[in-house]
């Protein structure tokens, strides 16, 4: 069966500095955390951020610039497992990792 | 151990200022990424899933205990308080901030030690047998012309840009512990009919998309004329090597194309030229590094040592370890300890910055203060006296390295795979973990024998899965973790490659099917002393395929 394309997707990247993974959020900041990314639900919305991506790397904020699939819902959660674990840490050092979300303040 | 004379500590710290200059440009913006990514991979600084990632060198596998100590202290400062030994023989630092790379270059040149030639298309660090210098099947300690290479080949100004990337690997013996037919350039220290050293070249060996074992090219090269020769090598291979296409670029593609006869055809017609132009290092230099690699100063003990043979007579278990992790020594009285980075559930190759202290004081107090890195993701003391083996198996044991696996089914090669690296497909450490914790029991795993499992998380083939005697391969099937199994691979003197089974298996299926396939070994073996490989050899694929996917 054909995988259908998500419609959904968010902006990511690698902080240039120190590597961090990154997600690119409505404030137009960048987070840590894929939660707070900012989510496409149309094709344009994706070149947009995809625009923002470019911008960002050609300014030397970050590289390995991608725009990549999340599953709808309330929550924003990459389907790839490739992104799953980018979004927080490798699998086998769980006390590694970093939450999805930020923790409460 | 070589020690750096003034020409190396100058060109790492040139290097090291260099590289820092870059680093500092890029951040300022002086540099687009496009400019600094070939100039950081020259420096082994790659970017990976979840951060920059440096690998550092460690030539020929060597490490004095005060460099262990060292690269210990920067897990701690600049990383996440651990690295992780790879089967390049090197080590890799997995949450680098690149803001902090030139201050970790000038701790790392502090102790003599960079992370150049470890990444890019140039000749890289050289590998070698964990135990050279101190194997009693040694022509010649293999050291000693891995330092000449490593010397010849250091920023080598026609060598920087070749097609594709260059690996050498070199033993010392005739039985290939560094899997020197998987590698471009493999060299085995021989003897002539007249008694006289020299190299077997093996050329165009190699692992990725396309496995090939080398062919060898040339039987005999005298050490006066080593230099000349590989130089005429390599040019051969810069002239004809397929810069237009990354998948052919490998050298193992121009010797396939060409035929392993008109390639040493073409070396002999070159080598004149390399030899004239004066490549060879006068046997005065070969000496000078020589004296380096002099054997350190034993003491006489006279085998069977007491102590020791009456503490492997009260612990079984002590006796065990030793058999699986003690090497013989050239020096009677002495051992070459291997110790398992691959603790039963364990990620292959991680130690933590306290792990590593732990060892070189291990090293300093036991094993003459050196230290080796094995391809299988191992570290070995190469000198400890029988009578300290006891002890110093009990301090590792105090550190979780214990375990006498080595040889055996849970000492498993795993490349980093998904859970660091962007190229991957698939993870590798979870599918190694979940095999060592099933085939964990020592009796069940002594039962089974010599049998090695290697995983990579892509084709690349990192985690040498083609020369596993169970290789596994992580694919990527619609998004989904996918498992295939080879079986059949060598990276020994017998080298061969894998072959595939059939269909891959889920991530929660594969250790079944592992274990399907070595208790189907278990069943046919003529004997328990009839090994996997051998018994593999001498039935083939059938009955495992059929134990696999039923009879087709
Ligand atoms: S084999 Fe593939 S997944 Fe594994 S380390 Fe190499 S490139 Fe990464």
């Amino acid at each position: 069966m054909a995988q259908v394309k998500s419609q959904t997707k968010v902006l990511t990247a690698n902080r240039l500095r120190n590597g961090e993974t990154v997600y690119y959020t409505p404030a137009g900041t960048w987070s840590l955390y894929v939660t707070e990314a900012k989510v496409s639900t149309t094709p344009e919305e994706a070149e947009a951020l995809a625009k923002i991506g470019a911008d960002a790397y050609a300014a030397n904020q970050v590289i390995d610039v991608a725009v990549i699939d999340v599953a709808p819902g309330s929550e924003v959660k990459p389907t790839h497992i490739r992104e799953v674990i980018r979004a927080t840490g490798p699998t086998v050092r769980t006390d590694l990792n970093k939450p999805v979300a930020p923790p409460q303040r | 151990m070589y020690i750096y004379d003034q020409f190396d500590h100058t060109i790492t710290r040139e290097r090291v200022a260099e590289f820092s200059q870059q680093v500092v440009r890029r951040l300022i913006g002086e540099l687009s990424e496009d400019q600094f990514r070939p100039l950081r991979l020259m420096n082994g600084l790659y970017l990976q899933l979840h951060a920059y990632m440096l690998r550092v060198a460690v030539p020929y596998g060597t490490l004095s205990s005060k460099q262990l100590h060292k690269l210990a202290d920067i897990a701690k400062k600049y990383d996440r308080d651990y690295a992780h030994f790879t089967t390049r023989q090197n080590l890799q630092y997995n949450w680098i901030k690149l803001e902090q790379v030139p201050d970790l270059l000038a701790e790392l040149a502090s102790v003599e030690m960079h992370a150049n030639q470890t990444s890019g298309n140039c000749i890289r660090n050289v590998t070698a047998d964990q135990f050279a210098g101190v194997a009693g099947d040694e022509v010649e300690d293999p050291r000693i012309i891995s330092e000449v290479i490593r010397q010849w080949s250091t920023f080598h100004p026609e060598f920087s840009f070749l097609p594709r990337k260059f690996k050498f690997a070199l033993t010392g013996a005739a039985k290939d512990r560094a899997a020197i037919q998987f590698h471009d350039i493999g060299i085995q220290i021989v003897k002539n009919d007249a008694g006289e050293i020299g190299y077997a070249i093996y050329v165009g060996g190699g692992m990725g998309r396309t496995p090939v074992v080398a062919p060898l090219i040339k039987p005999f090269v005298a050490r006066s004329e080593l230099l000349s020769y590989l130089e005429a090598c390599l040019r051969v291979y810069n002239l004809h090597g397929r810069r237009d296409n990354m998948y052919k670029a490998r050298i193992k593609i121009l010797v396939r194309d060409l035929g392993p006869a008109e390639y040493a055809r073409q070396v002999e017609e070159m080598w004149p030229m390399t030899r004239a132009a004066g490549v060879d290092v006068p046997a005065s230099e070969v000496a000078r590094i020589e004296a380096f690699f002099v054997p350190p100063v034993y003491e006489k003990i006279a085998e069977p040592v007491a102590s020791f043979v009456a503490a492997k007579a009260k612990s079984s278990a002590f006796a065990r370890w030793v058999e699986t992790n003690v090497h013989p020594h050239k020096a009677a009285g002495y051992g070459a300890v291997t110790i398992s980075l691959k603790p039963i559930g364990g990620i292959p190759g991680d130690a933590s910055s306290a792990q590593m202290h732990a060892i070189a004081d291990l090293a300093d107090a036991y094993s003459l203060g050196e230290v080796r890195v094995t391809h299988v993701q191992n570290v070995v003391l190469p000198n400890v006296k029988q009578t300290d083996l006891f002890a110093v198996w009990q301090k590792l044991g105090e550190i979780g390295f214990a375990d006498g696996n080595i040889g055996l089914v849970t000492d498993i090669i795993a490349c980093p795979g998904l859970d660091y690296c962007s190229l991957a497909n698939a993870r590798s450490i979870p599918v190694a973990q979940k095999l060592s914790t099933w085939f964990g029991d020592l009796d069940r795993q002594h039962n089974i024998g010599p049998l090695q499992i290697k995983i990579s998380g892509c084709i690349n083939a990192c985690g040498h899965h083609h020369a596993g005697h169970i290789g596994i391969l992580g694919v990527d099937k619609a998004g989904v973790e996918f498992y295939q199994i080879t079986l059949g691979g060598a990276g020994d003197e017998k080298a061969s490659i894998g072959q595939l089974l059939g269909p891959g298996f889920a991530g929660e299926d594969i250790v079944g099917a592992v274990d399907k396939v070595v208790n189907t070994y278990l069943d046919l073996r003529q004997s328990p002393a009839e090994t996997f490989i051998e018994a593999y050899r001498r039935v083939g694929p059938t009955p495992f395929k059929e134990s696999l996917y039923g009879r087709r």
